[in-house]
């Protein structure tokens, strides 16, 4: 007979349900203001569309077609990060560009868009756009350069929630799933919920509860009851080329559509991206058929796109906010909704959702300002002027940093353990030991997704498995879970590969598999 | 600058120097064909040494098998297509046995092929079945299922080997298993390669050295186990002083990539094929083949310049998308040689399962070129492209050597089968 | 005065113009073999594998001013292993040219400009005069000590001989008397010969340095002067990279040169083949144990496993097919000893001897007590780390051997010769 296990209990001030960049922006918030909070996630930081995104950080310029108000909120939020958070921000410019076929009315009438919200917009000769950028096509008619710039969301939730747990004891739970709240008397007493690692249930005490499920908000709030968050689901899928063609963002110059963007993400390029109603979060993962239509349609851009050499695919999905109409979700407002749940007599539960990267800190404070209400706290925000203070063990998402660093620091023993990225053995040590979300026997997956470990041209494929040496040999891992860890990382790396290995990613594949499960015998461990 | 023209002629000419390379030379050698080979890096150098058959009967049965031949029986149930199925069993049997007893003559012994698999140690601390095992790998599987008292130990400075990790994943089955760490002689500092460590043992003086550290570190048992470094010309020899020298049983473990397994093969392959009279031109792609009256015509260049193969016959072992046999473009599987067809999935859709480690493998990988029963390619009519042109190892359709731990065996016995063929054209 | 900096080039940008079609460093698959091959891994904590992938990380500054690359030899053995076929000696050459003249290892830079100084190419820097002066002084003297050889002939600037034979510095400047076992070979064969007194020299570290436009002024004299004197044969003597430096030099820059080039060892070969050298190994009666050192420059990067075999012929006629032992790995797969691309020059001792480490070892586990080579860089980087950890082996010119066996070896011709092959005289 199994025994069952003891009942955890926790209290805090402020639940988080869900540690996307909203969630993690929404800690640090209320820390400031010396709220203390306990963030969740089922998964891990930037498991939703925190961690599916293009990276791009909206000038505005994209939407001043379909939508001003998200146009001028995207151009006043990404001028307060490029202050607060420039560590995480890389000020690349973007470009907008029309090659031959697109439509040239829209693209005369770019800059006069731009102007009402206030958004820089230069038109340049296709000649100085080619000059900037070499691989632009040579069918181009038009081209405008625009403030866009990049942001690394994986860094920037890791750094909102390292620096909440240094401001007070709030803390960051990952693996932790909520199942049920229990409602008494108009409020929220407790919310249940499992463990998804060690399948245990805790219940957790708070006295507001702020759902950041993202695309999951609907679900979460029915959990508690609220019939009154209504979402619609677009995915879009994205692929990762090898290394970086372009130092600009190079946007598609016409209305919204499918492989129209290539944003640089510090050492590669991502191209993406389309955009598909879907019904079930859970099944979301990148389609041939997606992937074939952004090549296609990214080549236009950039002729190259057709022959780089692609590493990873990857889908996320948008929240549609019901109450906006229109047939093309990416029409659809980018704006964000703040629900009280007053109407639910529900005194102490909030959603957030919707909106973008680029506003999550706008969407955490107009979060903020009512949760620091309901508790009787008059802090302001401060998350507008107080700049994201470093942290060493949230430092290696950034792209091309860790060679950088580990170069510097010029210590023959602290070798590379991941050769792609050039992650060392310090950058493990240290995400083990600190980063946000650190804990016992901590997975290969968990790691990497606080650095750069196994997104290169390998995909993990060699690195998966020095990793997990190294962590045999430091005693983190001590029985056959370690093997569990590593399969689950490849199986993991390849949902993001399964639809772009083709070419040179072919003949890395089939030495990954020939290691994997020729020689490891990976596809052949129980789990049990 | 005035160059002059490399000719070479040849009765049979063998593209690729992988497994199936390799063997096919070794099989002409042994019926006096006169053979001309080349060919670049491939997956050989990343092989860990063992020589599978057949190990696994995947998609119909996810566990590893104990009787290769038996497997076979059942594999032509299931994949009368699959290359193992089309050679007699006795034909595999003794192309086994020619190729592993050249290797022997060469340095490298290895187990003669028997009648059931041997179950190896790998990095992970994992098992695998095996038919035929380098001798300087052997005591590891005995020890195992003898259950010895035994010390792995590994080294400093050698990343993806880690000795605790091959006993935490193996001290349930095998509990007097320990592990050490220690350094390797006069490499205290930085980062150390298997083929670094595997050079300098074959040097008398590291040898000593390297003994002292290990008898320490063996305490009380009598046999070690250390990731494959001994030796990389002589591993015979360097495996039997390092034995002499410390009194233990020493067996090697293959190591992931770079490894010193499928250099050793390499390189023993590249020098004494050529002394047996093999014209073999390393290193180097065939870029046109060309099929013209009773022969054909190879043409590649070295650093140095042109060459000219004219040979009677020709044997294609250019393996899949890691060496180049195969290209996947995002539009479907080729054969970039000569265009041959190509049997594959009907879309890319389809390459993949969801699942990367789904015991039944995906089937682009039994995606391949189609022989007739003397194993000669088929054109887009069904109809042999040549007469003179054959084909073998895993560049052949119906097979999945990954999930099927069959590598070696496809390679091998089909290169046998296909030399087999040739010696018919010519004579 | 304001310190000059090195300038940062853009290597990936650079690579797609410089590799081949098809040939890309976007196809590296990480793997590892290319490192674990490459004798200067782990020097200045870098190795091939990582300068790939820095390059594709756009990791310029740091490749653009890495000391490393002084430490590559650009032996080309990490492409030989490669599956991709994937060359950083091209980058590596790239960053070279790219440090400005004044950073780089000044003994390099030197030997350059010492090259360019004369017409001789020299660089040692020694003027066209005093080569004919030595070479005639060496030779008046075998005449005169050497009986036999009374008539021995060194011709110079002889217009339309078959063979323009070119000379390493290294004997005229320093050890002239090991010029005269080769001009014995060349009479015992009776060839038709000469030296020329411009553009005679062999070494080019323009190349090494970097210096793409120094490389080519070299290489267009020796053109010249082998074109002025209508010779049909560029014959390379025991030097390695020279061979290389002109060969591949008449390619890229694609120069008119009508004549061949070719390496001396391949007609030591055809001469023996040929019964014209008679040489045999009778004189090896206590088995001295020899192996050879194949040099890249003329063997993984230019000739291929022809001279390869060629100079086991060789060697195997003259210390009988018994006492030679391989040195493992060889041929086109052998490692560079470490006296490559300048390092010699370069004047970074302790890093020139960690790569020699690994030469040092295949040389000690063939348990040789001699190494043959055609290369004068192999060859004093050879003595050197022998000397350095402690080896017992000689390092032997082909010329001194064959002398030797042909029992021609006059006194003054012995230097690299040990007790007991003096014993064999
Ligand atoms: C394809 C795509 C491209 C995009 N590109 C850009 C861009 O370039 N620039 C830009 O500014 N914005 C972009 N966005 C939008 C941006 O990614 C999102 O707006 C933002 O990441 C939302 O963050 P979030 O924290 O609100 O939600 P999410 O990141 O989705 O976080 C929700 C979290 O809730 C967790 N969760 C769900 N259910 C539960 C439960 N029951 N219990 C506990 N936790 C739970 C999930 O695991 C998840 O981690 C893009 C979106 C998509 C889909
Ligand atoms: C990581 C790894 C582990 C392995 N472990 C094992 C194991 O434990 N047991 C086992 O039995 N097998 C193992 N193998 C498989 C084994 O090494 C063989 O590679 C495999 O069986 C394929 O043999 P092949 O000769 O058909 O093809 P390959 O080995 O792929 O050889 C193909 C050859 O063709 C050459 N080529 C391609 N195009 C041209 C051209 N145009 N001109 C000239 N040459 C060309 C390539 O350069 C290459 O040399 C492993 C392989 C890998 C990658
Ligand atoms: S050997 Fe080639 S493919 Fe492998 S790491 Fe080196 S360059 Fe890359
Ligand atoms: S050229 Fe030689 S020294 Fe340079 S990286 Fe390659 S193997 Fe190493
Ligand atoms: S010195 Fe000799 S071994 Fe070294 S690079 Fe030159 S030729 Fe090669």
């Amino acid at each position: 007979m199994t025994q069952k296990p003891k009942e955890q209990r926790i209290e805090t001030e402020v639940l988080i349900i869900g540690a996307g960049v909203t969630g993690a922006g929404i800690m640090r918030d209320l820390a400031l203001r010396g709220v203390q909070s306990l963030l969740i996630d089922r998964k891990d930081l930037c498991a939703g569309a925190s961690g599916g995104n293009h990276g791009l950080l909206h000038s505005g310029s994209r939407y001043i077609s379909s939508d001003l108000h998200s146009a001028i909120e995207c151009r006043e939020e990404s001028t307060i990060l490029k202050h607060v958070a420039s560590q995480c921000i890389e000020e690349t410019g973007g470009l907008f560009v029309a090659v031959e076929g697109d439509d040239p009315g829209f693209a005369e009438n770019f800059a006069a868009l731009c102007q009402p919200a206030g958004i820089a917009c230069d038109q340049i000769s296709c000649a100085d756009a080619k000059k900037l950028e070499p691989l632009l096509s040579d069918r181009l008619f038009k081209a405008y350069r625009v403030p866009d710039a990049t942001i690394d969301p994986f860094r920037l939730a890791l750094l909102n929630v390292a620096h909440a747990q240094m401001l007070n004891n709030s803390s960051f739970r990952p693996h932790t799933e909520i199942l049920l709240f229990t409602v008494k008397d108009g409020k929220i007493e407790s919310a249940t919920c499992r463990d998804n690692r060690t399948n245990t249930t805790l219940t957790i005490y708070a006295k507001q509860y702020i759902n950041a499920g993202g695309a999951w908000a609907m679900n979460i709030a029915q959990l508690a009851g609220c019939k009154d968050v209504s979402l619609l689901y677009s995915k879009g899928t994205l692929l990762v080329s090898h290394d970086r063609l372009t130092t600009h963002v190079i946007n598609r110059l016409r209305p919204p559509g499918d492989g129209d963007i290539l944003v640089p993400g510090g050492t590669v390029s991502v191209l993406g991206t389309t955009s598909i109603r879907v019904d079930d979060l859970e099944t979301v993962k990148p389609t041939v058929a997606e992937i074939d239509i952004n090549v296609r349609e990214g080549a236009a851009m950039i002729p190259t796109l057709a022959a780089a050499r692609y590493i990873r695919a990857f889908s996320g999905v948008r929240p549609l906010l019901q109450s906006a109409g229109g047939s093309d979700d990416r029409e659809a407002t980018r704006g964000f909704a703040l629900l009280d749940h007053s109407t639910q007599n529900l005194s102490n539960f909030s959603t957030i959702t919707g909106g973008k990267l680029t506003t999550y800190r706008l969407m955490a404070e107009k979060t903020c300002d009512l949760v620091a209400e309901r508790l009787n706290n008059s802090e302001p925000c401060q998350t507008h002027i107080t700049p994201l203070p470093d942290e060493e063990s949230c430092k290696w998402t950034e792209p091309g940093a860790s060679p950088k660093y580990w170069y510097k620091a010029n210590d023959p023993e602290d070798m590379i353990l991941c050769e792609c990225e050039m992650v060392p053995q310090s950058a493990i040590d240290e995400i083990v030991k600190d980063a946000p979300g650190a804990e016992k026997e901590m997975t290969l997956k968990a790691i990497a997704l606080r650095s750069r470990a196994g997104k290169g041209p390998c995909q993990g494929s060699f690195c998966g498995i020095r990793i997990a040496s190294y962590l045999y040999d430091q005693g983190h891992y001590h029985d056959t879970t370690g093997l569990i860890h590593m399969r689950d990382f490849f199986n993991e790396r390849f949902k993001g590969t399964r639809t772009v290995t083709w070419g040179l990613q072919a003949a890395q594949m089939e030495l990954a598999e020939a290691l994997h499960c020729g020689l490891l015998g990976l596809d052949n461990i129980n789990d049990d | 600058m005035i160059e002059e023209d490399r000719n070479f002629t040849a009765e049979l000419a063998v593209i690729g120097t992988g497994l199936a390379g390799f063997a096919a030379s070794i099989f002409a050698l042994k019926r006096d064909i006169k053979t001309a080979q080349i060919g670049n890096t491939g997956a050989v150098a990343y092989t860990t040494g063992y020589l599978d058959l057949l190990g696994s009967l995947s998609p119909d049965y996810p566990s590893s098998i104990e009787d290769p031949w038996q497997g076979i029986e059942q594999l032509k149930d299931s994949h009368p297509g699959h290359p193992l199925c089309r050679i007699p069993k006795t034909d595999i049997f003794t192309a086994f046995e020619q190729f592993t007893s050249f290797l022997g003559e060469c340095g490298i012994t290895y187990t003669p092929p028997e009648k059931s698999n041997i179950r190896v140690l790998t990095p992970a601390g994992t098992l695998k079945p095996t038919l035929c095992v380098p001798s300087t790998m052997k005591v590891g599987s005995t020890a195992f299922s003898q259950k010895e008292p035994c010390v792995i130990i590994d080294f400093k400075g050698l990343k993806g080997f880690s000795s605790r990790q091959v006993v935490a994943n193996l001290k349930d089955k095998w509990p007097k298993l320990s592990s050490r760490r220690v350094e390797f002689p006069d490499m205290a500092s930085g980062e150390i390669y298997p083929e670094v460590m595997a050079r300098s043992l074959e040097v008398p003086a590291t040898r000593e050295k390297l003994a002292k550290i290990l008898v320490e570190a063996a305490e009380d048992a009598k046999i070690i186990g250390l990731p494959a470094i001994l030796g990389m010309h002589t591993p015979d020899l360097v495996r039997e002083k390092m034995e002499q020298l410390t009194g233990l049983q020493i067996f090697e473990i293959p190591t992931m990539p770079p490894s010193v397994p499928g250099i050793r093969l390499r390189e023993m392959f590249e020098q004494l094929l050529p002394q047996k009279g093999v014209i073999l031109i390393p290193q180097q792609k065939v870029d046109k083949l060309v099929f013209i009256e009773d022969g054909a015509q190879l043409s590649l260049s070295d650093s140095f310049g042109p060459i000219t193969i004219h040979s009677k016959s020709v044997i294609l072992a250019t393996g899949r998308f890691l060496s180049g046999g195969l290209e996947a473009s995002i539009d479907g599987v080729s054969e970039p040689l000569l265009n041959l067809p190509v049997t594959q999935p009907a879309s890319r859709r389809k390459w993949y399962r969801e699942k990367y480690t789904d015991y039944r493998g995906h089937s682009v990988n039994s995606a391949g070129i189609e022989v007739d029963s003397s194993f000669r390619p088929l054109d887009s009519r069904g109809q042999p492209y040549s007469k003179n042109l054959f084909a073998a190892g895993v560049i052949l359709a119906h097979q999945d050597w990954i999930r099927g731990r069959c590598g070696a065996g496809v390679a091998i016995a089909t290169a046998y089968k296909a030399v087999e063929e040739v010696e018919k054209l010519l004579t | 005065m304001t310190e000059t900096t090195i300038p940062i080039i853009n290597f990936k940008e650079k690579a797609e113009e410089l590799l081949p079609e098809g040939a890309s460093f976007e196809a590296c698959l990480t793997c590892g073999l290319c490192s674990s091959g490459c004798p200067a891994s782990g020097i200045e904590n870098m190795d091939p594998r990582k300068f790939i992938r820095m390059a594709m990380l756009g990791m310029d500054k740091e490749l653009s001013t890495s000391k490393w690359v002084w430490a590559c030899t650009q032996c080309k053995r990490c492409q030989h292993v490669c599956p991709m076929s994937i060359d950083v000696s091209q980058l590596v050459f790239l960053a070279r040219s790219n440090w400005p003249q004044e950073k780089k290892p000044a003994g390099i830079v030197r030997s350059c400009q010492l090259i360019q100084s004369t017409d001789s190419t020299s660089a040692m820097g020694l003027p066209p005069e005093d080569f004919v002066f030595v070479v005639q002084d060496v030779l008046e003297e075998v005449r005169e000590l050497q009986p036999e050889f009374k008539n021995l002939q060194a011709p110079m600037d002889k217009k339309g001989a078959h063979f323009f034979v070119n000379q390493n510095s290294r004997e005229p400047m320093s050890e002239p008397d090991e010029m005269v076992p080769l001009w014995k070979i060349f009479d015992i064969v009776g060839a038709d010969w000469t030296y020329s007194s411009r553009a005679w020299a062999a070494e080019n570290f323009c190349m090494f340095s970097g210096n793409e436009e120094a490389w080519r002024e070299v290489i267009q004299k020796r053109v010249d002067a082998v074109n002025e004197l209508g010779c049909e044969v560029w014959l390379n003597t025991e030097c390695g990279h020279s061979y290389y430096t002109m060969w591949n030099g008449i390619n890229r820059f694609g120069m008119e040169a009508d004549f061949k080039l070719e390496s001396l060892v391949t007609y030591y070969a055809r001469w023996i083949r040929e019964g014209k050298l008679p040489v045999n190994s009778d004189w090896n009666r206590k088995n001295i144990i020899f192996t050879v050192q194949d040099p890249c420059m003329i063997v993984r990067k230019a000739y291929g496993e022809s001279i390869a075999e060629d100079m086991r012929f060789v060697t195997k006629s003259l210390v009988g097919e018994e006492n030679f032992i391989d040195m493992q790995p060889n041929r086109s797969a052998n490692y560079c000893c470490g006296g490559g691309g300048g390092f010699l020059q370069a004047g970074m001792t302790e890093h020139r001897r960690t790569y020699g480490k690994r030469k040092f070892d295949q040389i000690a586990a063939t348990g040789a007590s001699y190494v043959l080579t055609p290369c004068h860089n192999c060859h004093s980087q050879m003595e050197d780390i022998g000397h350095h950890y402690g080896g017992n082996y000689g390092v032997v010119h082909f010329w001194t051997l064959i002398c030797l066996s042909l029992g021609i070896l006059g006194e003054n011709e012995r230097t690299y010769l040990g007790p007991d092959l003096l014993e064999c005289i």
